[in-house]
């Protein structure tokens, strides 16, 4: 099958210089958004914002680091380093970004990995119950999707502690490792997650029901049962698959609020301090790790579909 | 949003009259829009002013809603409220959807290299964590409704226009553009008068169900410190004020929220209501 | 230092009466007797304060290193509640009749926890590294701007030899940013000594895993408590936790289901709330240095006119929103200084709030003209207030006293803007001179602070543009009794210079003042014997224990 092969290969191909276009970008935009904000980065080093650096310090830390130079020769530093897979050195923390990222990655993806298959979860659930059960049924359904996609962020999590931690203290209201403080956190993303997937599915399982293939499976002498997870379920998911990939971005920035409130450590909290500092390699460090994620996010995905749905594979 | 796409998917076999859903969800616009336009009519106290002797009251008579910790009646602070997020939740929608519009209809439309381009810059912004994009405008432009409605709109407009180009690319090799092709209509003329039109009355769907998301992202900013300026009484600023208090004061939290949550599903189920309609016009 | 970064996410705010506050440094709940402490086991403090960078409060010198470094460093000298300065690893000192050198017998039975002697020559070694730009200290190496060298004239006296004499000294050398630390451990690379400095506390750092909690074990070999200290000997807790919990409401919940035993930041509602728990006590400790008030900046429009700034302060009704919003855990201030410095002078009778006298300032500043949204007006210029708000270092309920007085200076007819803003935004805003009204709170020990904040030479920028005489203060009177202060050697002469400074600030309706710089830690009942250092107010777990 040298032909296939050689198809697979230059789509391959694309790919990869497609995904390294875009990290050379989110890279660009980040480190010329983070030098449009106001602030010295010279502060940033010298123990934050405010501190009285003497102007020896200052002056040392300005050559050191090469702020005193033209903002392009500053990029092109930066994006040189990037290209030999060297994310800097932290202004603030005083360490190579690329081991501070790669140690809050893992926190972080746990998290929006176990949120994503709860939400998953919850939303296949919530549709195929109030698809089989009548209006009443579509209707709470549908009401309490809507709700659950309209839930900020930090609002659920203060919620979720109030109710799980301080009255039936029954969840720790920190996430410092341990299944048990992961139960509130995957919970305040999953909610609102399960709200919009869940619209998703109960729609266009709605719709697969009553469509050609699942009357002729139904013509067929097929079980209810058996149309419905087989045929109807895996149209239905379709739409929702494709989703998850744009679902993994949203949760990095629930991310930020979460790992907040929980005290948990992560890429989200990570950014949220970065930002605050002025740290610029860390802010660039994080931001092209989620772009690296969600690209991988993006392939699994289209590889999903397409194991879902026979007919892609031809396309 | 995205999302939304799919559920539009759906077909309705028949037509209804309006439910009971329907009919709550548009005596709540009604609501909505009153209190946006004229607040003083359903609450003519002032927003703003302070009574710090009586803050933290419990809804009774005098507050159905309770006072905040300044003695402000929660009540008043919501409706007046109405006008700013409405507004945030409004205006930022539309930003997000006129970039999407301007970038879904190039990529659709012109060619592939402009597809390629535009393909690319889409999955830039995508692949940036929609907060961090709010957040670096914010910290850049200063803080404020209006930043806060731009950055909104902005880390919305991604997703409006992949789903526009989407939109385009199945309506272009529809039979009746085909059709104008065949009969020798230039590229601008079958733009403008028949995919466009067709592209763009499912957005209006769209565009309420947008505007919940974009008043729950705005709340998020007023979490991290970065939305309204006070005194003003956008609901996220509200609720991430009474989230503080969340233990000894529920009220000053739960209001708001509630009103963030019947926008949202008022502008969901009117959303759907109308494009059921327009489906069977 | 302008206490930095003291929470990334401070929120929550408060209620009800709670009476005991003055410099209070022990618990306020019911402490019953409790038997004989005992030795072991873990605490968990949690503190709502960034994590610092660097665990070596010489480099930058912060109050989140100050909290956690108190625990593994000790400074020369100490200071009592009394505000006597009392010996620590210096036995005594002896200043020269001049005042231009002092000579510090060391305690002779010290050693840091790696095994190196404490002496002279360490001592030596630590003032050349705060002294030395590479190490990048800020805090520290202000406080010794007069000392321009060290002698070790025995191996147990070190002399430091001042440029002119500095009446301050004593108490910068009591701050945790000029710890003694061991001079091999400072020979290693600054990222070493960060994750792990070595000094003679109770306690020493074992390991630092960065964004999640700091490990402090006992130090079994501990032999020199301060004089104040409750004990001898070793620490009784075995091992303390140190973690950071930026979320007010979340440490909150943390110490009410008893995952955590401390925590820091403690927010006015949860203090309340705490008040009628049995298992929850309160500790108040306000910072030493400035008070926190509100700097009006007197160095351009409006408030380059004293009746304007007069104005601004009579119009603000701070005393009904400090009380609803504190809800008796913070009582009102009328000094430039914390309650907790006995220099401190206080004037209530400036600061009363009167609207009529308010609109009397302003017509006769020339702003007699109303425009249509109810401000006043002078030139066609509206009378206009720019108030940028850090929310790192305003909790919440301060950032509603702020909006509280907004909303009452519109009535005599200020239009107040209120700028929320993140901490870098905040310091760019106060450096580019964006500003009519801010509040930034400082600590340091001693009243050396108001040359700091109040000197005409504190407004010009640093480098980094930053100033710390934010209401731009520019009175060659006041510049004189802060320079002769700074070198009196006379302490009544020296008190009495300072009094006399703070008048002229206070009767300059330079600064509207609120209240103490909140200071409060909440713990659970079974910890017991936590104080706090009355050098700057940070807890010190040498003396606690666990009583479960």
């Amino acid at each position: 099958m040298p032909r296939v092969l050689a198809r697979s290969l230059r789509r391959l191909t694309a790919r990869l210089a497609g995904a390294v276009f875009v990290l050379w970008m989110v890279a660009t935009v980040t480190f010329f958004a983070v030098r449009l904000i106001p602030g010295d980065p010279a502060q940033a080093v010298l123990g934050g914002p405010g501190s009285q650096a003497s102007p020896e310090a200052l002056a040392a830390v300005t050559a050191e680091y090469g702020f005193d130079q033209p903002v392009i020769v500053q990029y092109l530093a930066q994006l040189g380093r990037l290209a030999t897979g060297d994310l800097g050195t932290s202004y603030a923390l005083n360490m190579d970004v690329a081991p501070l990222v790669l140690s809050q990655l893992g926190g972080t993806l746990l998290l929006a990995v176990l949120a994503l298959t709860l939400a998953w979860l919850i939303a296949l659930g919530l549709a195929t119950w109030s698809t089989r059960g009548g209006t009443v049924a579509s209707r709470v359904g549908s009401s309490l999707e809507i709700v659950a996609a309209a839930l900020p962020h930090f609002w659920l999590a203060t919620s979720l502690i109030v109710v799980f931690s301080i009255w039936l203290g029954v969840f720790p209201p920190i996430s410092t490792g341990g299944v048990a403080g992961l139960v509130l956190p995957v919970l305040t993303l999953a909610i609102p997650l399960a709200g919009f997937l869940g619209q998703v599915m109960r729609e266009s399982l709605l719709s697969a029901l009553e469509s050609p293939f699942v009357l002729s499976a139904r013509a067929r002498g097929e079980s209810e049962r058996g149309v419905r997870w087989i045929h109807a379920l895996r149209h239905a998911s379709l739409p929702a698959i494709s989703l998850s990939g744009w679902a993994f971005g949203s949760l990095i920035s629930g991310a930020v609020v979460v790992e907040t409130i929980f005290a948990r450590p992560g890429l989200g909290r990570t950014l949220l301090n970065a930002v605050t500092l002025r740290d610029v390699p860390v802010v660039i460090g994080v931001v092209m790790i989620v772009a690296v994620a969600y690209i991988l996010m993006t392939l699994l995905t289209d590889a999903a579909s397409r194991l879902v749905d026979p007919r892609l594979r031809l396309a | 949003m995205q999302a939304e796409l799919a559920t539009r998917s759906r077909q309705f076999t028949r037509a209804r009259r309006p439910g009971a859903a329907e009919a709550v969800a548009g005596v709540l616009a009604l609501f909505f829009l009153v209190s946006a336009i004229a607040p003083q009519v359903l609450a003519p106290g002032d927003p703003l002013a302070i009574h710090p002797l009586s803050a933290f009251t419990p809804p009774n008579f005098a507050h159905g809603f309770g006072t905040d910790e300044s003695g402000r009646d929660i009540y008043t602070r919501v409706v007046h409220g109405t006008q700013y997020s409405l507004l945030i939740g409004a205006a930022a929608t539309a930003i997000g959807l006129s970039l999407g519009i301007l970038l879904g209809t190039l990529a659709g439309m012109f060619g592939r290299v402009v597809d390629f381009t535009v393909n690319r810059f889409l999955e830039v912004l995508f692949a940036f964590p929609g907060l961090l994009l709010a957040l670096l405008f914010i910290v850049i432009f200063g803080p404020g409704v209006a930043t806060a409605t731009i950055a909104v709109g902005l880390s919305t407009a991604p997703g409006y226009a992949r789903i526009i180009r989407a939109q385009l690319r199945s309506v272009r090799s529809a039979a009746f553009v085909e059709a104008a092709t065949v009969l020798g209509r230039t590229r601008w003329q079958i733009l403008l008068r028949h995919i466009l039109p067709n592209t763009l009355a499912p957005l209006f769907v769209l565009a309420t169900l947008g505007i919940g998301q974009a008043i729950v992202w705005a709340a998020t900013l007023s979490y991290l410190g970065l939305g309204a300026e006070p005194p003003t009484a956008e609901w996220g600023a509200m609720l991430s004020a009474g989230r503080t208090y969340i233990t000894s004061a529920w009220w000053m939290s739960f209001f708001p929220g509630l009103f963030i949550v019947l926008t949202a599903v008022t502008a969901t189920v009117l959303g759907r209501s109308i494009d059921r309609r327009m489906r069977h016009a | 230092m302008p206490a930095p970064i003291r929470r990334l996410f401070a929120t929550t705010a408060g209620i009800v009466a709670l009476g005991l506050l003055v410099a209070g440094c022990t618990p306020s709940g019911p402490n019953e007797p409790v038997g004989e402490p005992r030795s072991g086991g873990t605490l968990t403090y949690a503190s709502g304060d960034a994590e610092p960078s660097c665990l070596d409060p010489h480099v930058g010198g912060n109050f989140p290193q100050a909290l956690v470094s108190a625990q593994y460093l000790e400074s020369l000298v100490s200071r009592d509640t009394d505000g006597k300065i009392i010996p620590w690893l210096a036995e005594s000192w002896t200043p020269s009749e001049d005042g231009l050198s002092w000579d510090f017998t060391l305690r002779d039975d010290v050693t840091f926890t790696d095994g190196t002697v404490f002496d002279a020559a360490a001592v030596q070694a630590n003032i050349a590294h705060l002294q030395d730009p590479t190490t990048l200290s800020s805090t520290g190496y202000l406080a010794l701007g007069k000392v321009t060298g060290t002698e070790a004239v025995s191996p147990t006296v070190v002399r430091f030899t001042l440029s002119e004499p500095d009446s301050a000294l004593l108490e910068s050398l009591s701050q945790p940013w000029l710890a003694i630390e061991s001079p091999t451990a400072l020979k290693r690379s600054q990222d070493e000594n960060c994750a792990a400095p070595v000094g003679t506390g109770p306690f020493i750092v074992e390991s630092w895993v960065k964004q999640n909690a700091i490990t402090l074990v006992r130090n079994d070999e501990y032999s020199s408590p301060p004089e104040d200290a409750g004990h001898s000997g070793p620490a009784y807790l075995g091992t303390v936790i140190w973690r950071f919990i930026p979320d007010s409401a979340s440490r909150y919940a943390a110490l009410q289901s008893g995952e955590v035993d401390v925590i820091d930041n403690a927010q006015p509602d949860t203090i309340v709330q705490a008040a009628q728990s049995d298992s929850i006590e309160h500790l108040d400790s306000p910072r030493p240095g400035a008070s926190n008030r509100i700097e009006l900046n007197s160095g351009q429009a409006p408030f380059d006119d004293v009746r304007v700034r007069e104005a601004f302060i009579r119009s603000a009704n701070v005393d009904d929103a400090v009380s609803s919003l504190f809800q008796g855990t913070a009582t009102r201030s009328y000094s430039a200084l914390s309650s907790v410095e006995a220099a401190g002078v206080s004037n209530a009778a400036l600061f009363g709030y009167d609207p009529a006298a308010a609109n009397q300032l302003l017509d006769a500043a020339g702003w007699n003209e109303t425009d249509a949204a109810g401000y006043r007006v002078k030139d066609g210029v509206r009378l206009s207030v720019e108030f940028p708000v850090s929310t790192n270092q305003s909790i919440p309920a301060e950032q509603s006293v702020f909006e509280q007085i907004q909303a009452t200076a519109k009535e005599t007819g200020f239009d107040v803007t209120l700028a929320p803003m993140d901490l870098s935004s905040w310091y760019a805003a106060l450096a580019s001179n964006d500003y009519d009204a801010v509040s930034a709170p400082y600590t340091k020990v001693g009243p050396d602070v108001l040359r700091i904040l109040y000197h005409s030479d504190s407004i010009v920028p640093a480098p980094s543009g930053y100033f710390a005489n934010l209401a731009q203060v520019n009175d060659p009177a006041i510049d004189e009794l802060l320079t002769t202060a700074a070198r009196a050697t006379d302490a009544a002469e020296r008190t009495s210079l300072y009094a006399d400074a703070q008048n002229r600030i206070l009767e300059g309706f330079y600064i509207l003042p609120l209240y103490d710089q909140q200071n409060h830690y909440l713990l659970r009942s079974d910890v017991v014997g936590m104080r706090t250092l009355p050098t700057v107010a940070v807890p010190t777990l040498y003396d606690a224990w666990l009583n479960r």
